[in-house]
């Protein structure tokens, strides 16, 4: 198939989309489509029997519909479940192998896959549409005995692993779009951390939807081993589309004793134009466990796109002192809808979270944060910290802040606050005044409101967020 | 209590109505037989499971009402006071000694009164269909009542097992104001489960407060909702003391309908022994300039639970609204629970809302500064549990009132 509708957006800086010949599995949800996937795949029996397993459960569950933005129903037996561009079945052995065409894809997006890859210093698992293409800095990490590949080879070439950790933080049976994920899911990264070992470098994925009519099905696992560390970053465009396209993702994190994991994402995919047509559905699980005394996960997200997000990064803090964060910034324009925020399972004794969450709506957009710390009664002088701050551009935008608190124990202390306004008009006079026009000031004071977030993401990222904010929020003043 | 249901003959025991509000309280029933006692699947009742309540306490339950013989009551004789008495939710009678009685019109519950709501609560629909006691209070224009209104909700020793549904009305007119306090009077040592249903309706520039507190601890079930509609320049303002209930759900529902109007809701609880209580409010702002306030202060000793569901909505046309949540509890048992869920729905942006949550322990240096002055542990964490929920009593303007809720109050927290 080709595509033809070359984006002429100019509101959207990374639409565009690559003529690329795609081999796809049939049409529709049902058992052959995931035979397919597996066979296409080349996975283990087990692989199989654990995806059909999910295929079986989903049967059964019913779409959630609690969620405040609503979205017509998805047909699912209208999907591919799989596409992957036809060069990607003779695997590349060097760049050069690569098809010239996703190569200047990449170009566009700006990735460092060529010359430049070394200077920059990030090693890039590229996803274009579901299978990866090409990873880069394997030999660096290798020699740390660091695994950072596709989820497709992990499995093969890692099976102890992934069978050990796969679907231990997000249950086979969880929810309706994580099970989703389970039965069909194509591609993915895959890290593991020995014991030990301080990951020298940012780990990167660039995921990017190409193929029309492809919900894109990722899976992410990461497992950090006693006394590791690693800080991995994920980035989001997509191509202009017409129709909605689901993205149904699940990212597992797994830390153990002393371990620490830094998941940050900066998410702009195609957000629908002015008028809230088309734009992706944004529906992620991600959770991460603390297993081991000591641990800590950080979650830090800017989401800028897509026309509903729907996900709550998680922390179940099983290990006693373990630490959980959550960072975000979620910016909604025009139609868009935001239904994001944590949840904080507290188990362990000592354990402490930190929950800093900033909502910014324009337009006619809605932005909802929803959140839960639950204490158990045997996590015994545990610590929360909650601030979910929400600003309001116009008077047709929503914001809302549905936090769940439950503390079922005495000696530990939770602290929830929140506060929703418009930008001060002093500041925005200020600025004028200083000779910025209406837009910059906007910029400069919704940034300023976000600092706290932004400071938290890796220095590649942080740039390229603050530019985002500004863009996210054009034409959403006077 | 699983497959609790209500025999629709009941209803043909209610006297003297019409075949509308037949249909009305027949299709009510209905939706309560078929969904049952509300359970933590409901959103509403996440953090109160009804029926797991019900199903440990109750063996069994039944709606046959009891003709309450009136009993002798001793008056609060702490302060000069009008009341009313109730007797099982019944109007028995009241007495305004203190005021001009053609401004103030009683009477007893009629159909009539009320309009024919639609609600998803199970157990709000259970009062729907059944409630057939309760009383009605009007106030004229331009009065202002002299001394306070003292109602008081007495049970009769002979109920046991039984679902109690009644509705009251009070209407403030105009320019007028009312101070009430409703007082419960348990003398049944059974079971039984309270389910009443009020309506409040503040005409322009009406002042209504009220408190609510128990006399003693007892083992009653109450479900409240209130159902409030607040007029321009009107405030409403209620005090929630309601410790020593074996469950307590207060629903509070407050819309504020007219420019300037206001909005305080104010609770300090002191639980214990298995207390479960909840105090749900959901404030509307539907206008601008508006005010809403709360602030709930629960003490959590042995195997108590809290919970605070609190809401505010802000319509887009409800600009310059100012509305602020705070929730605070203090844990002093190992096995205590305290839930919260503040949530705040917008979609004004010129706008000032807030709220803050906060669950923990006595805070432990000030313990250690008490004792060191000498007192024991046990009366130090009195006195700053003392000092904790009497910022909220602080609030209340009439010395002679305040000093008898702190009294209540300080039994509660010394029986500790």
């Amino acid at each position: 198939m080709k595509n033809q509708n070359i984006n002429t957006n100019p509101d959207y800086k990374y639409g565009f989309t690559t003529e690329i010949e795609n081999i796809r599995a049939p049409k529709g949800l049902n058992e052959n489509s995931i035979k397919f996937i597996s066979r296409m795949k080349k996975e283990p029996k087990w692989m199989l029997d654990w995806r059909l397993k999910a295929f079986e459960r989903l049967k059964k569950l019913k779409e959630p519909n609690w969620q405040k933005p609503k979205y017509p129903k998805i047909d699912y037996q209208d999907l591919y479940y799989y596409s992957a561009p036809k060069s990607a079945s003779k695997k590349p052995k060097s760049l050069d192998e690569v098809d010239p065409k996703l190569l200047e894809t990449y170009k566009k997006l700006g990735i460092p896959l060529q010359e430049q890859k070394k200077l920059s210093g990030v090693a890039v698992d590229a996803v274009f549409d579901s299978v990866s293409v090409a990873t880069t800095y394997k030999e660096e990490l290798t020699k740390k005995g660091i695994i950072f590949c596709s989820i497709s080879e992990a499995i093969q070439k890692h099976p102890d692993l992934v069978k050990k950790y796969i679907g231990s933080v997000i249950p086979l049976t969880d929810h309706y779009f994580a099970t989703l994920n389970s039965a069909v899911f194509t591609d993915g990264s895959f890290v593991y951390i020995p014991q030990g070992v301080r990951c020298p470098m940012e780990l990167s994925t660039y995921f990017r939807i190409n193929a029309s009519e492809t919900g894109q099905f990722e899976r992410t696992l990461i497992i950090a081993d006693k006394g590791s560390y690693v800080s991995y970053l994920e980035g989001c465009t997509a191509p202009m589309r017409d129709e909605n396209q689901l993205h149904a993702a699940n990212v597992e994190l797994v830390a153990l004793d002393d371990a620490e994991i830094k998941y940050s994402t900066v998410q702009n995919w195609y957000p629908g134009d002015k008028d809230g047509n088309g734009g992706i559905y944004n529906f992620v699980t991600k959770r991460g466990a603390c297993r081991g005394r000591n641990s800590k996960i950080s979650w830090t997200q800017v989401e800028t796109g897509s026309a509903i997000t729907w996900k709550y990064p998680s922390c179940i803090l099983q290990g006693d002192n373990s630490v959980g964060e959550f960072y975000s910034i979620a910016i909604t324009n025009n139609h868009q809808k935001a239904d994001t925020g944590t949840k904080m399972i507290h188990l362990g004794k000592n354990t402490k979270s930190k929950i800093i969450s900033k909502g910014i709506s324009a337009g006619q957009a809605d932005n909802t944060y929803r959140g839960l710390v639950d204490i158990g009664s045997k996590a015994l002088n545990s610590r929360n910290y909650t601030q979910c701050d929400s600003l309001l551009m116009g008077n047709k935008c929503g914001a809302h802040t549905v936090p769940y608190i439950k503390n079922k124990n005495s000696s530990s202390t939770v602290e929830h606050e929140a506060t929703t306004s418009k930008i001060n008009e002093e500041q925005l006079y200020y600025c004028n005044q200083r000779g910025l026009n209406q837009e910059e000031a906007v910029s400069l004071i919704v940034n300023g409101f976000c600092k706290e977030v932004l400071q938290q993401l890796p220095m590649e990222f942080a740039v390229e967020a603050q530019k985002l904010v500004g863009i996210s929020l054009e034409g959403s003043v006077g | 209590m699983e497959n609790f249901k209500i025999n629709i003959k009941e209803i043909d025991k209610i006297n003297s109505i019409n075949k509308d509000d037949k249909n009305y309280r027949i299709k009510n029933l209905e939706f309560f037989n078929k969904k049952g006692f509300p359970t933590k699947k409901e959103e509403d009742w996440k953090f109160s499971d009804l029926r797991e309540i019900f199903s440990k306490n109750f063996k069994k339950i039944d709606i046959n009402y009891i003709n309450p013989e009136e009993n002798k009551f001793r008056l609060i004789k702490d302060f000069d006071h009008n009341y009313i008495l109730l007797i099982n939710g019944r109007l028995i009678r009241s007495d305004f000694k203190y005021e001009d009685k053609n401004k103030i019109k009683i009477s007893n519950y009629k159909e009539d009164n009320f309009l024919k709501e639609k609600s998803n609560n199970p157990i709000i629909c259970l009062n729907h269909a059944l409630s057939n006691e309760g009383y009605n209070l009007v106030i004229e224009k331009n009065y202002k009542f002299e001394k306070v209104l003292v109602i008081y909700n007495l049970f009769s020793e002979e109920l046991s097992d039984k679902i109690l549904n009644n509705k009251n009305r009070i209407v403030v007119s105009e320019n007028s104001e009312l101070h009430t306090i409703e007082y419960t009077i348990n003398r049944s040592k059974n079971k039984f489960f309270n389910n009443s249903y009020e309506n409040v309706i503040l005409s322009e520039n009406a002042k209504f407060k009220n408190i609510c507190i128990q006399a003693a601890r007892s083992d009653g079930y109450f479900h409240k909702f209130l159902n409030g509609s607040i007029k321009s320049n009107a405030s409403y303002s209620s005090f929630i003391f309601s410790s020593g209930l074996k469950f307590n759900k207060q629903d509070i529902k407050i819309d504020l309908e007219g420019k300037n109007s206001e909005c305080d809701i104010k609770s300090a609880l002191f639980l214990n022994n298995d207390d479960h209580q909840e105090v749900k409010t959901l404030v509307n702002h539907l206008v601008p300039n508006c005010k809403s306030f709360q602030k709930i202060k629960s003490v959590l000793d042995s195997n108590a639970k809290g919970v605070y569901q609190g809401k505010i909505f802000v319509k887009d046309i409800a600009q310059k609204t100012n509305a602020y949540q705070l929730s605070k509890a203090l844990l002093i048992s190992g096995n205590s629970e305290f839930d919260s869920k503040p949530e705040l729905e917008i979609y004004a942006d010129d706008v000032k809302c807030s709220h803050g949550s906060t669950s923990g322990n006595v805070d432990e240096n000030s313990i250690h500064y008490l004792m060191t002055r000498g007192l024991t542990k046990k009366e130090a964490m009195q006195l700053l549990i003392n000092g904790f929920l009497k910022e909220i009593v602080n609030d209340i303007k009439s010395e002679t009132i305040k000093k008898f809720v702190e009294s209540k109050l300080e039994f509660q927290i010394y029986g500790y």
